[in-house]
């Protein structure tokens, strides 16, 4: 057993006890006095009705495709941003790569467009 | 990475690059033809520059890739398969009434995937690649979705495809965990100091499941049959070849000097050997029942796994030759055997059954001459390339002393001979007179085009050759 | 260069019969006949070039083929060799006499694959070394297969099959006595190679792993020869082979395996070789009686034709197993005599199929009175095949039964009842088929000319074997004593 280890396996022990101590608790603290409006799934809302497995338009999942696609993009331009400077010499090849993925993306993009995936239609 | 550790990557950043080239055609006109030219114009500019980037060999390029003779070679034979699948996707898709563009797009994406799995020297590599193949495949597979068959094919091998990378990621990370470090020459050293490392063996077993998923090992082999049936038939090949030989590749990158390092009878050389002998023997007995084509050589590339799987686990020089020259012969006897199906054949009506191919012979002699060596080729007869395959198999596997492995390899081949003589016995059955009735025509226009015609013809010659001639190649291997 | 034409003839002509079918079938007919007669041509211009004598290697002819393997294009002839690549031209040239009007479906792929079996058997009698000897092995087969499966009789689909499972299963052990014997030898003495003269000069002795390796090469052989466990492949293929295919089985294919033991095994394996002799005896024995018994029971005629072949073969076995050079001469002889007296009687079985349309001896019977040429020529002919003096046969058993005298008195007066029953079923078969009742729906028509030609030049061939054997013995002598003698036998 290493030191890190033990710190994990403290770490772990008062991470799981935290959270049954505070439940224990407020479960003993808590007044418990039911009623039925208090059941429900949602107090403010409106009950849900039929089942929750229903299709959802296909294109919806074209925009979250596309955004996911940004998003990634945008994670690995941080750390980019971060070592840019720090590395020397190499910054035309780094500047390059990063443009070349930028541009990848682009194309990818004007290829949707062009296909119609950003049309709502 | 640096700038003159590009030309290296040519061979596999060209048909990247290609892809790019593609997706933007695609914006400007819709042509199917003019994205299968693109596509082949970027597989043969891949193998140009391979030819070119032969003078560079064995040149790590960054911690992530290693391009080596043996990378070398299997780019080659990833490329030259992907070049094949596209022509015979031109012909066959011919009739498809949905786009059939984006099939080369996929296909180029697939490839490329295959090819960093195949120089991967870590493990970011290796699950980069694989995803890009796994992911590109999904869609092939699926690709004429009006089709159940080939949607349900799709569905399933997308499910168990998860479920095999979700099994690799675990091994990876558990290997981690045991080691520090990603990259497989780390592992090499750890895999021989500590042998008997049980969270490092657990790993290593979990990135076992994967590969042996992708090479349909045996119990792992339950996808193979239904999405080879499922699949259109240019998919098919194209899983039967570039994934296989992608993933045994990568394997070989693995696992080959640990298993040759460690001594004979160590836990991984045992459950290759397990993994071997299931294959070849499960393998043989299920094709034998098989009355539909496809589902009958899935088997049979079950088999051949195993094969191949014996040279893997023999190590040594000889396995270096073996492994790829193995390949090479079967991926060239499946291209053929595919080739001649795909030719025969539109998504809409796929002759499938070996009775569709009755009296093949005395209507399209060239053709069932090609499916006949190719099938030759598989059952390992002399003159063919699968023939020398297999002799460098057993060579090796002799050479180890490895004679369960070898003794099973013969009893099993013999046993595969009787599948394989179905097939060409159907081929040849000839409507004698008075005896039989002559069978049902087939059902297609028999058009063949030029490309199809050359790409069938270069495939017979290299069936003959590699199973004649071998020295280039041995040559090419480093083989002295 | 002159030998490798030996091979490449048959091997061209294939070709170039199944090209001339465009320009119908007789050109196709013409190009196989000229092939087989040309490569017959040749073999008996080498005969006689060098006649007979002291030398032992005759030609010789070596290029590097994988040399990463150690593995060349080597091909070499002694007068061993020579005696039988005459045989397979002679038998040549009658199967494609034979299968001139029988065969109308697919002449040219027909041809093709008879002249590609030709060749493999040529390349087989004329390796050495043991990469070559496999390939053709195998290059004979996959022809022979074609042959049974799409010109056989009723049941050649299964046939087919089994014959080619079957050898070729066993080839894959041979292949693996190969590479075990290669292995082995690059392992002890440093020299990677699959040259036959190379192996011969680095002997494993009774090294432990030679045992199973000489199994391996045994293993093959006795398929193809047959050897009685392993002989269920040979009637089925026979009876159900068209009759140029019947006539390669008997008169060469079961003659390959023969040529294996004595020059692979033997030689390779001279001390397990005799200590696995025993067993190899007892297994020619139950063949020799085995063969006849079952012959005498059958009614397929073709089939009966088949177990009298396994039934000689154990003659062969017998002989290959004594190692001395009388009983090796004797199987010689055999060889030669059998591959033409039970290609000729194929050949009758067929001309009689031709006639009558049954190889079901009960439906025949009575031909004698109608057709007196053919009755007089299958007696003949079978009189030759159950060893008559005066003709082949008996010249070669009769060396036999003396060698394997001198050695193992038992066996040879064991093997001697073979004679017996073989006379029996001989006489039986001829007054089934021409004596007795004349069976309704014969067709009376006597032999046709070529019919004729081809078999008389058998029955000269075999008349002189049996009374002047004397130039084949001379011719096959300095061979066989160079496979009997020890390693040291010398290379050309």
């Amino acid at each position: 057993m290493t030191n890190q280890t033990i710190s994990i396996a403290i770490f772990f022990v008062l991470g799981v006890g935290f959270w049954m101590i505070a439940l224990a608790v407020s479960y003993l603290a808590r007044p418990s006095k039911p009623t039925k409006f208090k059941e429900t799934s949602y107090e403010c809302g409106i009950e849900p009705s039929g089942s929750a497995w229903y299709q959802v338009h296909v294109r919806y999942y074209i925009y979250a495709l596309l955004f996911v696609l940004f998003d990634v993009e945008v994670a690995f331009l941080y750390p980019w941003a971060v070592i840019f400077r720090r590395i020397d010499g190499g910054q035309m090849l780094l500047f390059s790569e990063l443009a070349i993925f930028v541009l990848i993306l682009v194309f990818g993009l004007v290829y949707a467009w062009r296909k119609g995936a950003l049309e709502w239609e | 990475m640096t700038w003159a550790d590009l030309p290296a990557l040519y061979p596999m950043l060209i048909p990247a690059a290609t892809a790019v080239l593609l997706l933007l055609t695609l914006t400007v006109r819709r042509d199917a033809r003019l994205a299968a030219g693109v596509a082949m114009a970027g597989f043969i500019a891949g193998l140009l520059a391979l030819a070119a980037s032969a003078a560079e060999l064995s040149h790590p390029v960054t911690m992530l890739l290693t391009v080596d003779r043996f990378a070398v070679v299997f780019w080659g034979i990833l490329l030259f398969a992907g070049l094949l699948v596209s022509v015979f996707a031109v012909g066959y898709f011919r009739t498809l009434r949905e786009p059939r563009e984006e099939f080369y797009l996929l296909w180029l994406l697939a490839v490329v995937g295959a090819m960093v799995m195949a120089a991967s020297a870590h493990f970011a590599a290796f699950f980069l690649g694989l995803e890009l193949l796994s992911v590109s495949l999904y869609v092939l597979i699926a690709y004429p979705r009006m089709q159940s068959r080939a949607v349900e094919a799709g569905v399933k091998y997308l499910i168990l495809a998860g479920a095999s990378s979700a099994f690799v990621l675990f091994g990876m990370a558990l290997t981690y965990a045991a080691t520090g470090t990603l990259t497989f020459a780390e592992l090499f050293t750890h895999l021989t100091l500590f042998p008997g490392d049980v969270l490092l063996l657990g790993g290593v077993v979990m990135i076992l499941v994967g590969v042996g998923f992708k090479l349909a090992l045996v119990p792992f082999h339950f996808w193979t049959p239904d999405v080879y049936e499922g699949a259109p038939l240019p998919v098919t090949a194209a899983v039967a070849t570039v994934s296989k030989g992608a993933a045994f590749a990568l394997l070989t990158r693995l696992l080959l000097g640990v298993i040759q390092a460690q001594p004979g009878h160590s836990t991984l050389a045992v459950i290759f050997t397990l993994l071997a002998l299931a294959s070849m023997i499960v393998g043989n007995l299920l094709a034998l029942a098989q009355g539909n084509l496809k589902r009958l050589l899935a088997y049979s590339s079950i088999a051949n796994m195993g094969y191949a799987l014996t040279a893997f686990i023999a190590g040594g020089d000889a396995a270096r030759v073996a492994i790829p020259y193995f390949f090479a012969g079967y991926i060239v006897a499946v291209l053929a055997a595919f080739g001649v199906m795909t030719q025969l054949s539109t998504p809409e009506h796929e002759l499938q059954e070996v009775e569709d191919y009755r009296g093949l012979a005395w209507r399209y002699p060239w053709s069932a001459a090609l499916l006949t060596v190719a099938l030759l080729s598989l059952a390992g007869i002399p003159l063919t390339a699968g023939f020398l395959g297999k002799f460098f198999v057993l060579t090796a596997g002799m050479a180890a002393g490895r004679w369960t492995l070898v003794v099973t390899l013969v009893l099993t081949s013999g046993l595969g001979l009787y599948y394989y003589l179905r097939v060409i016995t159907a081929l040849y059955q000839a409507p004698l007179e008075g005896e039989q009735p002559t069978p049902p025509p087939l059902h297609l226009p028999h058009r063949l085009s030029v490309l199809t015609g050359l790409a069938l013809a270069v495939l017979a010659a290299l069936l003959l050759l590699l199973g004649v001639y071998p020295s280039p190649v041995l040559h090419l291997l480093a083989w002295p | 260069m002159i030998l490798l034409a030996l091979i490449l003839i048959p091997l061209l002509g294939g070709l170039l019969a199944w090209w001339a079918e465009r320009f119908g079938t007789r050109a196709t007919r013409w190009v196989a006949l000229v092939a087989t007669v040309l490569q017959l041509g040749v073999a008996a211009g080498i005969w006689a070039v060098h006649p007979g004598g002291g030398q032992t290697w005759w030609l010789d002819y070596a290029r590097p083929w994988i040399p990463q393997f150690g593995i060349g294009l080597h091909l070499a002839l002694d007068g061993f060799s020579l005696l039988l690549v005459l045989l397979t031209g002679v038998i040549g040239v009658l199967s494609v006499a034979a299968s001139w009007e029988g065969i109308t479906v697919k002449v040219g792929f027909f041809h093709f694959n008879l002249l590609w079996t030709l060749a493999g058997i040529t390349g087989i009698f004329l390796s050495f070394d043991l990469f070559l000897f496999y390939v053709c092995w195998e290059v004979m087969l996959v022809p022979l297969y074609f042959l049974i499966d799409v010109w056989g009789h009723e049941e050649r689909h299964f046939a087919a099959k089994k014959f080619f499972i079957f050898t070729q299963t066993a080839g894959l052990f041979l292949l693996l006595g190969m590479l075990g014997l290669v292995l082995t030898v690059a392992a002890r003495f440093h020299v990677l190679t699959f040259d036959y003269f190379t192996l011969m000069q680095h002997p494993l002795g009774l090294y432990p792993l030679a045992r199973w390796l000489m199994l391996g090469f045994f293993l093959a052989f006795a398929v193809k020869l047959p050897a009685v466990p392993l002989h269920t492949w040979l009637p089925d293929a026979h009876t159900q082979a068209p009759v140029a295919g019947s006539v390669d089985l008997a008169g060469l294919v079961l003659k390959v395996g023969a040529y294996g033991l004595m020059r692979l095994t033997l030689p390779l394996f001279p001390e397990i070789s005799r200590a696995f002799a025993p067993i190899a005896l007892t297994l020619a024995v139950l063949g020799i009686l085995y063969g006849a018994v079952l012959a005498f029971a059958q009614t397929d005629l073709k089939r009966l034709v088949a177990y009298t072949s396994i039934s000689h073969m154990g003659f062969v076995l017998l002989g290959i197993f004594s190692f001395n050079t009388m009983a090796w001469l004797g199987v010689t002889i055999i060889l030669l005599a059998h591959g033409l007296s039970t290609g000729a009687l194929f050949i009758f079985v067929g001309i009689l199929n031709d006639r009558v349309k049954t190889r079901d001896i009960t439906r025949m019977g009575g031909l004698w009175a109608r057709a007196p040429i053919l009755g007089g020529l299958t007696l003949f002919f079978a009189l030759a095949a159950l060893g008559l003096p005066g003709l082949g046969t008996f010249v070669g058993e009769l060396l036999v039964l003396q060698g394997t005298f001198l050695v193992q008195p038992l066996f040879a007066v064991l093997a001697s009842l073979g004679f017996i029953l073989s006379s029996i079923y001989a006489l039986w078969m001829l007054q089934r088929v021409f004596f007795g009742p004349p069976a309704p729906h014969v067709e009376a028509r006597d032999v046709k000319p070529h019919e004729t030609a081809m078999l008389a030049a058998a029955i000269a061939l075999t008349l002189w074997l049996g009374l002047y054997p004397q130039p084949m013995l001379d011719t096959a002598r300095a061979g066989v004593a160079q496979m009997l003698s020890t390693p040291e036998g010398g290379t050309p």
